[in-house]
C-alpha cells in the first residue's frame, strides 16, 4: 500500500464498536460485514484506536476475535500512547501475528479512563511520550516489519506542525495521513517536502461541524457540503495523494467510489 | 480473601442540568457511567484477588438499567454481579442506601473485605462508604490511596488527608474507600467484554437481604431535597489589561490576595 | 414566621461545632464553623458548644470560646490522639445522645468526611454533605442546606424535617472565619467518657507529612495552566515556580502536551480533566473550545496573552495582554513583596 500509493484505492476509516455499546454483538456483527465490503471492492480498512478517548476496542482484538481477514496489505491499525507498556506489546504481537502491515502512530486522544504510556515505558527521557517516541519504539522493537504512518493536522499552526512532522520524519516515518482537507490547503504543499506518501484525509459526512469537534478548530460552514464533490476536487487537485476517508456513508456514497477515482487498469500510482 | 466491591451507576455528571421551565433534573439523553471512583475500588480488588486468591463480586443498588454497570465490572475480571433492586429503594438517601447495602453484605455473607469508591460524583457525598461501615459495624478507613500490606486478617493502607497520609493497620472484616491515586484501572478485552454480556447478573430484593422497610426509600431516609436549581448564574465581565506587564502583574497579584489565594 | 417559646421548644437544642486539631492548634474550618453555627444559634435561641476531642485538648478551650463558643465540651482519652474512625465515632455520637444537638456542624475535610457520616448512622441522622449555605427556615424552624451535585451543574437544598440532631458538613474557606474577641470565655465540660472494652480493630502506625511537588489538579484552588505560548518544557518550569509559590497546581492544553513538553496528567480539556478552581490562570493559551470544556466553572479566569483577540480572553475576567515571560516574573516579584 502506501510504499506506493494506488490509484482508486481509498483509505476507508472504519470505526470499532464501543464498550459501552447497547448491543456489542450487532455492532460487532455491522462492523465484520462493512470491513468485508470494503476489502472486497478492493481498498483499504483503517481502524482509529479510542477515538476522543472513548473506550473501544482495538483493530487486532477485532480481527482476531471475529477472523477477518488482514494479511494482504491492505489493513491499516492505529495506534495511540494512550496504553500501558504491557498493551502495547501485546497488540505489536498481536498485529505481526495477522499479518497486519501498516501501523499509524499517533499521540492520541486521552480520558481519564485510559492509561498512558510513561518514558520509561519506552527508555525515553522525555516529559511526555508523544508519536515520536512511539514510533522509535515500534521500529525498535520490529524492525522493518510495518509500513509507519504519522498524522499531521493541517488546522493547526503550521509552523509547530511541520516541526513535529519533522521529528517524526527524522525518526523514520514512511508515510503521512493528514487530517481532512476541505478542497485544498497550503500545507499538502509543504508536506510533499519530506519526501513521503501522502494520504489526505476527506471528510465524507455533511455534518461539517462534527469535523470541528475532531479537529479541534472551529470550522465554518456556509454553504451545503458534499463529502464525494470534496473527494472529487481533492482527488483531481492532488495526483500522487492518497486518500482517507471519515464518515463514510456506507449506504448512498460506498458504491460511488468507484467513479469518483477511477483505478488504473494496470493498478499502478 | 472474599471481597465486595459497591459500585454506582451514575450520569455523567457535565451533563446533568436543571430544566429552566420544570426545575426539575434533566435526565434524559445523559448517558451513564460507573462512578469513576468505583472503577479504582474494583481494580483494586482485583488486584488483592491476585495476591491472595479469593472472590470479587460487584454489587449495585439501583434500576435495572444498572445491570450495564455491573457487565462492565464482569469484563474487567470480577467474578460475580449482584443488582439489588427493587422500588421500595426509591427516594433513598445515604443513609437509607447504605443500610440497604449492609443488609445485602451480610445477606452474601462470608465476606472480609468491601471496597467503594471515596464518592460517587452525582450526590458528591462521599457518606455511603462510611454509613456502610457503621451499619455493618466494621471498621473503616477513608481515602485509600494504597494498600502496603495484606495478610488474611489485616491489611496495611495509607490513608490520604490534606497534610500527607496515615499509615493505618486494620483488622479485616473492613470497609475501604478509596482514591484514585491507588491504581491504574485495567482496559477490559473484546473477549471479556462479550461474556459479561452473555453472564448472569444476580438480582436481590429488600425482602431477600431482610431490610426493614422502614429504613428504606424515602421513609427511610432523614433528609429530604426540598429543591434542586441551576447553579448561580456567572456572570463575567472582562476587564482587560494592556498596560505595562509590571502594572497588569500588581493588578493580579492584588486579585489572589482578595481570592486568598495569597 | 416561626418563633420557638418554651412550650414548642424540642427537647434537642443548641448549635454544635465538632473541633479539628492538629499539633496543639484548632484548624482554621473550626472558627469559620463556629461564626456560623453562632448565627444559626441566634435564630434558634440555642448555644453555641464546640465538641473536642482528643488527648490532652481542654488547653484549646479558650481559642474556641473567643471565636463565639459557649461551651466547649471535651473527651481527654488518650486512645482519641489519634483519628481512628469508629473511636471518634463511638465518643461523638455518645455525647450527642447525652446531650441532644439540635444541629451539628463539622468541617468537611478529610477527618470530617470519614467521621461524620458514620456518626450520622449511629445517630440516626440526617447528614448533608459540602454545604455552602445553611439557614434557618423562618417557618419551620427546620436548617436548610445548601450543596452543590452532578460536579456542580446543579444546587440542592435539603432538610431533615424530623430527625435530630441535623448534621452539616461545610469546607473549608467557605463560611468567613469571625474575628476573636480576646477575653470573651465560656463553660468548659470536661465529659467523663470511657474507653470501649474492646480494643479498636484500627491503629494509627504513623502520620507523615507529605510536601507534595503538585498539588492534585481537582483538589487545587489555583491553577496556572500553559499552552502554546509556553513554547517548551523550560517555560513550564517557570510556571512550576509560580505555581509553588502560591500553593497552587500546574496545568497545561493538549497542543503542550501533544508538543512533548509535559506530561498528559496536566491536561485539562475535553481529552483531560474538568477542573473548578477558584482561580484559573491561562498563560499562553489561545481558548479552543476543547480546552474550555475543562476549565470554564472557574470561579475567576485569568488569561495572559500577547494576542488580544484569543478566544479565551472573552471568556475571561481579567484578560492580560502581555507576554507571560514578563508579566509571570513581575508578579513573582510583587508577591515577594508582599
Amino acid at each position: 500500500m502506501p510504499a506506493g500509493i494506488e490509484n482508486g484505492v481509498f483509505h476507508v476509516e472504519l470505526l470499532s464498536p464501543k464498550q459501552s455499546a447497547d448491543d456489542l454483538e450487532a455492532d460487532l456483527a455491522r462492523f465484520a460485514e462493512r470491513y468485508r465490503r470494503i476489502l472486497d471492492a478492493g481498498h483499504a480498512v483503517c481502524i482509529p484506536d479510542n477515538p476522543m478517548g472513548t473506550l473501544a476496542f482495538h483493530a487486532t482484538e477485532l480481527i482476531r476475535e471475529l477472523a477477518l481477514p488482514a494479511g494482504n496489505g491492505r489493513i491499516s491499525a492505529h495506534i495511540n500512547t494512550f496504553h500501558t507498556r504491557k498493551n502495547l506489546d501485546e497488540i505489536l504481537a498481536m498485529a505481526i501475528d495477522l499479518g497486519i502491515d501498516n501501523l499509524l502512530t499517533i499521540s492520541g486522544d486521552g480520558s481519564p479512563r485510559l492509561p498512558r504510556l510513561s518514558g520509561g515505558d519506552l527508555g525515553e527521557n522525555v516529559h511526555s511520550v508523544t508519536a515520536v517516541e512511539l514510533l522509535k519504539h515500534v521500529r525498535r522493537a520490529c524492525p522493518g516489519r510495518f509500513s509507519i504512518g504519522v498524522a499531521f493536522n493541517p488546522y493547526e499552526p503550521q509552523d509547530d506542525e511541520l516541526e513535529k512532522m519533522r521529528m517524526k520524519v527524522d525518526a523514520g516515518a514512511d508515510f503521512i495521513t493528514t487530517q481532512p482537507v476541505l478542497g485544498e490547503h497550503p500545507a499538502v504543499e509543504a508536506l510533499h517536502e519530506f519526501g513521503l506518501p501522502i494520504v489526505l484525509g476527506c471528510w465524507m459526512s455533511k455534518r461539517l461541524y462534527l469535523l470541528s469537534e475532531c479537529v479541534g478548530y472551529e470550522i465554518p460552514q456556509d454553504a451545503v457540503y458534499d463529502g464525494l464533490e470534496n473527494l472529487r476536487a481533492l482527488t483531481g487537485r492532488y495526483p500522487g495523494c492518497g486518500f482517507y476517508l471519515t464518515m463514510l456513508g456506507f449506504k448512498t456514497q460506498f458504491p460511488q467510489l468507484g467513479e469518483v477515482w477511477p483505478r488504473d487498469e494496470e493498478g499502478e500510482a | 480473601m472474599r471481597i465486595v466491591v459497591c459500585v454506582k451507576q451514575v450520569p455523567a455528571s457535565s451533563q446533568v442540568t436543571i430544566d429552566p421551565e420544570t426545575k426539575r433534573l434533566k435526565r434524559e439523553g445523559v448517558a451513564a457511567e460507573m462512578n469513576p471512583f468505583d472503577l479504582y475500588a474494583l481494580e483494586e480488588a482485583l488486584l488483592l484477588r491476585e495476591k491472595l486468591g479469593g472472590r470479587v463480586m460487584a454489587l449495585s443498588m439501583g434500576p435495572k438499567q444498572a445491570e450495564a454497570t455491573l457487565r462492565e465490572c464482569l469484563s474487567m475480571g470480577a467474578d460475580e454481579a449482584v443488582l439489588l433492586t427493587d422500588r421500595a429503594f426509591a427516594g433513598s438517601d445515604t443513609w437509607a442506601t447504605s443500610y440497604a447495602l449492609a443488609r445485602a453484605v451480610e445477606a452474601l455473607g462470608d465476606t472480609d473485605l468491601v471496597l467503594c469508591g471515596k464518592q460517587a460524583i452525582d450526590g458528591d457525598t462521599a457518606q455511603v462508604g462510611p454509613g456502610l461501615a457503621a451499619h455493618l459495624g466494621w471498621p473503616q478507613v477513608t481515602y485509600v490511596s494504597d494498600v502496603r500490606q495484606t495478610e488474611a486478617t489485616h491489611l496495611v493502607v495509607e490513608r490520604m488527608n490534606e497534610e500527607g497520609f496515615d499509615v493505618v493497620e486494620v483488622r479485616l472484616p473492613a470497609v475501604l474507600t478509596v482514591v484514585k491515586d491507588i491504581n491504574t484501572p485495567r482496559v477490559p478485552t473484546l473477549r471479556a467484554c462479550r461474556a459479561a454480556r452473555r453472564a448472569t447478573v444476580t438480582t436481590l430484593t429488600a425482602q431477600q437481604v431482610n431490610a426493614d422497610p422502614a429504613n428504606l426509600g424515602l421513609g427511610g431516609s432523614p433528609t429530604r431535597v426540598v429543591k434542586v436549581g441551576p447553579p448561580p448564574a456567572r456572570r463575567r465581565k472582562t476587564l482587560v489589561l494592556d498596560g505595562p506587564s509590571e502594572s497588569s502583574a500588581e493588578r493580579l497579584v492584588h486579585e489572589l490576595r482578595m481570592h486568598s489565594i495569597v | 414566621m416561626y418563633t420557638p417559646n418554651e412550650s414548642d421548644r424540642d427537647p434537642y437544642r443548641n448549635v454544635w461545632v465538632v473541633a479539628e486539631h492538629r499539633d496543639g492548634a484548632i484548624q482554621g474550618v473550626t472558627f469559620e464553623l463556629l461564626g456560623a453555627a453562632r448565627r444559626l444559634a441566634d435564630v434558634r435561641c440555642g448555644e453555641v458548644w464546640c465538641a473536642l476531642l482528643g488527648d490532652e485538648v481542654a488547653g484549646l478551650a479558650p481559642d474556641c470560646f473567643q471565636r463565639g463558643a459557649d461551651v466547649v465540651l471535651a473527651v481527654e482519652r488518650p486512645d482519641l490522639a489519634k483519628f481512628v474512625d469508629d473511636l471518634h465515632a463511638e465518643a461523638l455520637a455518645a455525647l450527642i445522645e447525652k446531650y441532644r444537638p439540635e444541629i451539628v456542624l463539622s468541617g468537611a475535610t478529610a477527618r470530617g468526611r470519614a467521621l461524620i457520616p458514620r456518626v450520622a448512622v449511629k445517630t440516626c441522622s440526617g447528614l448533608t454533605a459540602d454545604c455552602t449555605g445553611l439557614q434557618i427556615d423562618p417557618d419551620t424552624g427546620v436548617l436548610l442546606q445548601t450543596r452543590p451535585a452532578f460536579g456542580g451543574n446543579i444546587l440542592a437544598t435539603i432538610q431533615s424535617v424530623r430527625h435530630r440532631p441535623q448534621m452539616a458538613t461545610v469546607r473549608p474557606r467557605v463560611m468567613g472565619e469571625p474575628q476573636p474577641e480576646p477575653g470573651r470565655t465560656g463553660r468548659l465540660i470536661v465529659e467523663p467518657l470511657a474507653p470501649p472494652n474492646a480494643a479498636s480493630p484500627m491503629r494509627v502506625l504513623e502520620e507523615v507529612t507529605a510536601r507534595r511537588n503538585t498539588v492534585a489538579l481537582t483538589n487545587a484552588d489555583f491553577i496556572i495552566a500553559g499552552g502554546r505560548g509556553v513554547r517548551g518544557p523550560r517555560g513550564f518550569d517557570l510556571l512550576h515556580r509560580f505555581a509553588s509559590l502560591v500553593g497552587g497546581a500546574v496545568a497545561a492544553t493538549r497542543a503542550a502536551v501533544d508538543a512533548g513538553w509535559v506530561d498528559y496528567a496536566f491536561q485539562i480539556g475535553q481529552t483531560g480533566q474538568t477542573v473548578q478552581p477558584q482561580v484559573y490562570m491561562a498563560c499562553g493559551v489561545s481558548g479552543q473550545i476543547q480546552h474550555l470544556v475543562g476549565m470554564q466553572s472557574s470561579d475567576l479566569i485569568i488569561a495572559v496573552n500577547r494576542d488580544r483577540n484569543a478566544p479565551i480572553m472573552q471568556l475571561a475576567d481579567y484578560a492580560v495582554v502581555g507576554d507571560l515571560f514578563e508579566v509571570l516574573p513581575a508578579m513573582v516579584a510583587a508577591l515577594r513583596r508582599l
